[in-house]
């Protein structure tokens, strides 16, 4: 998957689970995970989607640092999502 | 309300005055006198926790049902005492002599193992603060509180709240890494299953009876692989308490969200119903569990 092809999957992922009323077209690298309704809490419903649907293994704790939706793509693109 | 609120951190200020000046035995006798009192004259909390041992089934008949509730309130007087004055009786080299331990050997070899993060799920019953003080003994430990609407008391019973290794973590918190980075550290995150989860919880039957469950045990397990262990701490005697964790369970992600969280969440209530059944009179019936329902 390129990665525009992994922030569009993202995006859907993220509608499924978040807890905010957000403009999902004018989500991009830039926003961050937290701005789009994510919390502790949320964002494990989100790994667990990621983990599931693309297929591949890695570990949650490797996701703490990650602040926005391009610095997730990029490290599922690292993963080889 | 700031009125109210002095008010009330004045009153907790005498009270904490007093409790830290009694001896124990006076202290726990006080907090029986103080509890009698509340479940005489606080008729809601009586009646949510005498609804809810009726809910349970444990007993349909009313005086076993008064005394359940009754011992129940007693019950949770000694715990605030006994968890306040817990640090001035247990400290690293005397706590095992008063604490009964049976816990799984798996689960002990990871409480053993610095680097490996733990889910502990409990609920209230026993002594559940006495129980991450003596856990963080062995393992730096992790628990989840929420502010108190007063700021003041809010502030006052934050500092006495931790102590050794046990610390405290705002339930609602934006930091979306915050529980990942308590396994990452090799910590014990502490869990409490049986709060009420609002909108954001999986019903989730609760002998019998479903109520919302919040979901963050499981999907801890599910997406971390971390150990997820459920245990309890009875109290047996004046600070004198039975420490039990069982095996860790496991439970691989099939694809189904829903499914996999609703099957752990179900071993988890189903363990803590049991533990309820055996001591009824040592958990927190005032608290609104079913509020779902009312």
């Amino acid at each position: 998957m390129t990665h525009d092809e992994i922030i569009n999957r993202l995006r859907t992922m993220m509608k499924q689970s978040s807890q905010e009323d957000v403009d999902w077209d004018v989500v991009g690298e830039e926003s961050t995970i937290e701005s789009l309704g994510f919390d502790s809490l949320s964002i494990l419903d989100l790994i667990y989607d990621i983990q599931q649907e693309l297929g591949f293994e890695f570990e949650a704790e490797e996701m703490i640092n990650i602040k926005t939706v391009g610095e997730l793509a990029t490290f599922l693109e690292e993963k080889g999502a | 309300m700031r009125i109210r609120h002095l008010l009330e951190y004045l009153g907790l200020r005498v009270a904490l005055f007093l409790l830290d000046r009694l001896s124990l035995s006076g202290a726990q006798k006080f907090a029986s006198r103080l509890a009698d009192s509340w479940y005489l004259l606080n008729s809601s909390r009586r009646r949510t926790a005498k609804d809810n041992i009726l809910r349970s089934g444990i007993t349909d008949n009313p005086a076993e049902v008064n005394r359940i509730a009754h011992e129940s309130f007693r019950h949770f007087g000694l715990l605030i005492v006994e968890s306040l004055k817990s640090e001035e009786v247990f400290n690293e080299d005397n706590w095992r002599s008063r604490v009964e331990m049976d816990i799984s050997p798996e689960t002990m070899a990871v409480l053993n193992n610095p680097k490996q993060g733990m889910i502990l799920v409990s609920g209230h019953i026993g002594n559940w603060e006495v129980a991450a003080q003596l856990l963080s003994y062995i393992k730096p430990v992790v628990g989840i509180t929420r502010n108190m609407n007063n700021p003041y008391t809010n502030r006052l019973m934050k500092k006495r709240k931790p102590r050794n290794r046990f610390r405290l973590t705002q339930k609602h918190d934006a930091s979306t890494g915050r529980f990942l980075s308590v396994l990452r550290n090799g910590e014990v995150l502490a869990l409490m299953i049986d709060q009420h989860a609002r909108d954001r919880g999986m019903m989730i039957d609760f002998f019998g009876t479903p109520a919302a469950t919040h979901t963050s045990p499981a999907l801890l397990h599910l997406v971390t692989g971390a150990p997820l262990c459920f245990g309890y701490c009875l109290r047996m005697g004046p600070m004198s308490y039975r420490m039990k964790a069982l095996e860790p369970i496991s439970h691989k992600p099939t694809g189904n969200r829903e499914q996999d969280v609703r099957a752990i969440l179900e071993k988890l209530n189903g363990e803590l119903e049991k533990i309820i059944r055996e001591n009824p009179e040592q958990y927190l019936w005032a608290h609104r569990r079913w509020r779902n329902l009312l």
